[in-house]
């Protein structure tokens, strides 16, 4: 009796084990909370000398469940975070208004720190825009603005409009404070000091005398009056890069960065990536002009001279267009420390490669090579920010193995050690592209709080494998069938759609 | 926003605001009773006196990108709240202007349903739709041809890249370069303007597949059209 007691206890024990055995397997099997909803996941992605971490990652697919049934490709995201209360958002990326061909282009708002997103159609350009950044700066202290945009808008003649919106959930369309024709790329910046925004539109403006195109638009009435001011000292091919980007301290210190193309033969520009600085927010007479680069003694520190830069407006990096991607970013807290970020042909056999240099004196002088493991091959969209706590953020992404893989890498240490987490790892060749730009000719990047928040494109197939963080949906989708639906069951195509993502900053 | 977005129906009288639609090439038309006042039905879109909250009670048409069925609740915003009372049902005529875990849109115009809707009622609402449809089609014909100068049937017969003179503006290196294309056309008949020498017009289009000009057409040899 002993004996089959012992044998009855020791079945009881084994079977108990395996039960928790199996359930420990489940969980380590499971799919992210109901197959759509990642949020908060560990298991970060490491490469090189890196040091591993648990990262709790936040990414989202910005398409609502009420338009489940598009199809657009949504490419070229951008994001704003309110700096009053970073719970409000706005993300924009080339989705078209759901409804109609006349009706505004839309933006997407988010009140909750980006777990949920509504798109509103509240731009002033017609159906889709055709660029669009913004920025959020709350100087003027309104709840849920105030928003300022630079949009061109799709039409024969492309108009750039420099708009703002006092509350973004409003149905109210952005108020158009500036307008002109004849420019490319508006890239918006802003401040927000006592009761106004100081806001800074990088824009390639071809109304400049002389071809020197590249261009900041300054205002410090928050948009009621621009001004524009060429920051290219130098001659040029006839005009500069398209990409001119800002960026803006705490204590009123405005860089911007540009690519000044020396020589252009349609295939290639031979260019400077320059970096101007301005001490004073902008507001003197003859801003930018602070840096000076030793060979010439003109404005504008020149960090790399006479790259060569592809220019392929048509499907060259897998299914992308190469020719401009360009980032700056100045830490918050330390004005004279900034980095700068660009991508050029690299080495041969590469198609188009990111280099990352640093400044720590206020631009004056640059690392004379590549930071650590930022020479990076086969990559765009570049985007760089830099956190309170003086971390950098690079993102970024690279056509690897036939795959877009789209990267957030932090560094304590100008990057000589990281923390690589990779955020979407997609198929490269599907969907067929419906127009250039496939991802976008940027994606975005910007610190706030202990987080590091973002924006990218990606193929949107409902699958796991595809997001190594984990991913939550708004729009109906599958995890198990890997299929998107329009929310009444029947199938909708994979298209391109933006996410958005937040991390934790590395301590 | 312009009023033509879309139109979203809560009974069967589509046909007697036919007039008022005229100009909405695509749009939500359901049908819906209002079950809250100064509500909203979904988190995302501003509450106030003026959003209502209805229930879809069939939908007869909308964009294929919108989600909407029946028995979802759709905010509307109002221009005149006063009007409605919980358990009224109406036609409304409206634009889109939040879309998130549901739909919220604007209100264009309404018109009540006094009977109450009906299965029946709904198959009459489809073929009002049906011929408000057309008037829209055939509506916006007549806009496009009206506001073109010229008007041709024809064929083309050669598609090239336009050389750009060395007179006109310095060429701007930008990814929205149109790449500007010529399509001849082969004239069959002229429906408006003057008589053309030799029977062949020329057409520039943008050949470029950049985003700005994604929606312009590309003309292609052999194709024949208005």
């Amino acid at each position: 009796m002993k004996a089959l007691a012992a044998f009855w206890m020791r079945l009881l024990a084994f079977t108990l084990l395996a039960l928790i055995a199996a359930t420990v397997l489940f969980e380590k099997q499971s799919p992210p909370k109901t197959g759509v909803g990642g949020d908060g996941l560990p298991s970060a992605g490491t490469l090189g000398p890196v040091y591993a971490s648990q990262t709790q990652v936040k990414l989202v697919d910005l398409i609502p469940a009420s338009l489940s049934g598009e199809a657009n490709q949504d490419s070229e995201p951008f994001l704003a975070i309110q700096t009053a209360n970073p719970q409000v958002m706005v993300a924009s990326a080339f989705t078209p208004n759901p409804v109609s061909s006349t009706g505004n282009a839309p933006v997407y708002v988010s009140q909750d720190g980006g777990n949920s997103w509504v798109l509103n159609a509240i731009t002033p350009v017609p159906r889709m825009t055709c660029d669009i950044t913004h920025a959020m700066p709350t100087g003027e202290n309104h709840p849920r603005g105030d928003l300022h945009a630079g949009t061109l808008a799709c039409a024969a003649s492309i108009t750039l409009d420099e708009s703002e919106s006092n509350d973004v959930s409003s149905s109210a369309v952005m108020n158009v404070q500036s307008t002109r024709s004849n420019v490319d790329q508006p890239f918006v910046r802003a401040l927000g000091i006592s009761n106004a925004d100081h806001i800074y539109v990088g824009i390639n403006d071809f109304n400049q005398p002389n071809g020197r195109t590249a261009t900041v638009d300054v205002s410090v009435d928050g948009g009621a009056t621009y001004k524009s001011f060429s920051i290219e000292a130098r001659n040029t091919a006839g005009q500069d890069g398209p990409s001119v980007r800002p960026a803006v301290a705490a204590d009123n210190t405005v860089y911007a960065a540009f690519f000044g193309w020396r020589k252009f033969n349609g295939k290639t520009a031979t260019s400077d990536v320059v970096v101007v600085r301005d001490d004073a927010g902008g507001t003197g007479p003859n801003p930018f002009q602070a840096l000076r680069d030793p060979s010439d003694k003109l404005p504008g520190r020149l960090v790399v001279k006479r790259v060569s830069i592809p220019w392929s407006n048509a499907p060259t990096l897998g299914q992308e267009r190469i020719g401009s991607t360009l980032s700056i970013a100045v830490d918050p807290n330390n004005s004279s420390t900034v980095y700068v970020g660009w991508a050029d042909r690299g080495r041969k056999g590469d198609i188009y490669t990111l280099h990352v240099r640093r400044s720590t004196d206020r631009g004056l002088t640059w690392s004379k090579a590549d930071l650590p493991h930022t020479t990076i091959s086969n990559a765009t969209n570049i985007a760089l920010a830099v956190a309170n706590n003086g971390a950098v953020g690079l993102l970024y992404q690279q056509l690897s193995g036939g795959r877009w893989v789209t990267h957030i890498v932090q560094s304590h240490d100008a990057f000589a050690t990281v923390q690589d987490v990779i955020l979407a790892n997609v198929p490269a060749n599907a969907p067929v592209q419906q127009f250039l730009p496939y991802l976008g000719d940027y994606d975005y990047l910007l610190s706030v709080g202990n987080e590091f928040r973002g924006v990218f494109c990606a193929n949107n197939s409902p699958d796991l494998a595809d997001f190594p963080q984990g991913v939550t949906y708004q729009r109906a989708a599958d995890f198990n069938t890997k299929t998107l639906t329009d929310g009444s069951g029947n199938p909708v195509p994979i298209s391109i759609d933006p996410f958005y993502f937040s991390v934790p900053v590395i301590p | 926003m312009n009023f033509s977005s879309s139109f979203f129906a809560g009974i069967l009288w589509t046909a007697l605001l036919a007039p008022a639609v005229a100009g909405l090439p695509q749009g939500q038309n359901s049908q819906a009773a209002v079950s809250q006042l100064g509500a909203v039905s979904f988190a995302g879109v501003p509450q106030s006196t003026q959003t209502i909250v209805v229930r879809v009670d069939s939908v007869l048409k909308k964009p294929p990108a919108v989600s909407l069925k029946k028995g979802d609740n759709v905010t509307v915003e109002l221009k005149d709240p006063s009007a409605f009372q919980q358990g009224t049902q109406a036609t409304f005529y409206t634009e889109g202007w939040i879309f998130g875990s549901g739909v919220a849109v604007k209100e264009l115009g309404h018109e009540f349903n006094a009977g109450g809707a009906s299965a029946a009622g709904a198959g009459t609402g489809e073929t009002a739709l049906g011929y408000t449809q057309e008037q829209i089609s055939d509506q916006e014909l007549r806009d496009r041809l009206n506001s073109a100068d010229f008007v041709v049937i024809g064929r083309v017969t050669d598609v090239h890249r336009w050389t750009v003179p060395k007179s006109a503006t310095p060429r701007r290196v930008s990814e929205h370069d149109p790449d500007w294309h010529e399509a001849v056309v082969q004239v069959q008949s002229v429906l408006k303007g003057a008589q053309v020498k030799g029977n062949k017009v020329v057409v520039r289009f943008p050949g470029r597949n950049d985003v700005a000009w994604v929606h312009s057409p590309k003309f292609e040899k052999n194709q024949q059209g208005i």
